[in-house]
């Protein structure tokens, strides 16, 4: 069965899901910031900074969001094909750029938003290319 | 920094080979179980169940955990940006794997993508 009928509720699941999943890199990033001026460079100060790490609640709220997109995603899926909800899903590609830029204050290259780009379009293709091979298989 | 940049770049790509090995053993796991037909909460219950008492999807669960530290220390070097974008080369790793570890048949489209993820994470790079 093929499903692709793609509802306004699928919709906002879909772009939930981009929300969180920006949310769940930019925990992540403010986490490993909790020991920014720590350096690493060999095994023993990995596991130091680690435990540092382990210890901020930005990483427990990441861990926490990756449950929920979990539970989100597989609702998706129960729903609609995979081949149609990634490429509605990699939006993500362009909002963790974007929140990088404003809440982190990164500087990004008009080359590096080309690279984003390319990135965004091959992993649009990667996902239809799936949906291919289903037809065919039918 | 070029230096800097080349240790990033590799610890990325171990973050995403870990990302890989531990897709590929919950793939084997799930396909070992041949799950099909009706979806409801009983069978996706013992489905889990099933899962969880094989040894491989341990190993997976592992494998992620050794991904997500090394991914933290990525995170307190370099930029949001730059490491999300570059994480992208997982696509390039499982895709491999599924070509040439599970004998999938790839579509012509599926190169194409494949090589703009590459493509793309050149240029990200370069800036």
């Amino acid at each position: 069965m093929f499903k692709k009928k793609v509802t306004l509720k699928i919709l906002l699941l879909l772009l939930a899901s981009d929300v969180l999943e920006t949310a769940i890199h930019f925990f992540f990033k403010k986490g490993a910031l909790t020991r920014a001026e720590f350096s690493v460079f060999d095994l023993p100060s990995a596991f130091v900074f680690l435990q540092a790490v382990f210890s901020s609640p930005f990483l427990w709220a990441a861990l926490l969001t990756v449950v929920a997109v979990f539970i989100i995603w597989s609702t998706i899926l129960s729903r609609i094909d995979l081949s149609v909800a990634v490429p509605i899903a990699s939006f993500s590609y362009i909002l963790v750029p974007v929140v990088s830029v404003i809440l982190l204050h990164e500087q990004i290259s008009a080359l590096r938003w080309t690279g984003i780009l390319l990135i965004l379009i091959g992993v649009i293709l990667v996902s239809l290319s799936s949906k291919e091979r289903t037809e065919q298989g039918k | 920094m070029r230096e800097g940049l080349l240790i990033t770049l590799f610890m990325i790509s171990l973050t995403s080979l870990c990302d890989t090995v531990n897709q590929l053993f919950l793939k084997s796991a799930i396909d070992s179980l041949n799950f099909g037909g009706k979806f409801n909460f009983i069978r996706i219950f013992k489905f889990i169940f099933q899962l969880l008492i094989k040894p491989r999807v341990w190993l997976s669960f592992v494998f992620s955990v050794i991904s997500l530290c090394i991914w933290l220390l990525v995170l307190s070097r370099a930029d949001l940006n730059f490491a999300f974008s570059a994480d992208s080369m997982h696509y390039i790793f499982i895709a491999l794997a599924s070509r040439f570890i599970l004998k999938e048949k790839f579509s012509c489209l599926r190169w194409i993508g494949t090589g703009l993820i590459v493509t793309g994470i050149v240029f990200v790079s370069l800036s």
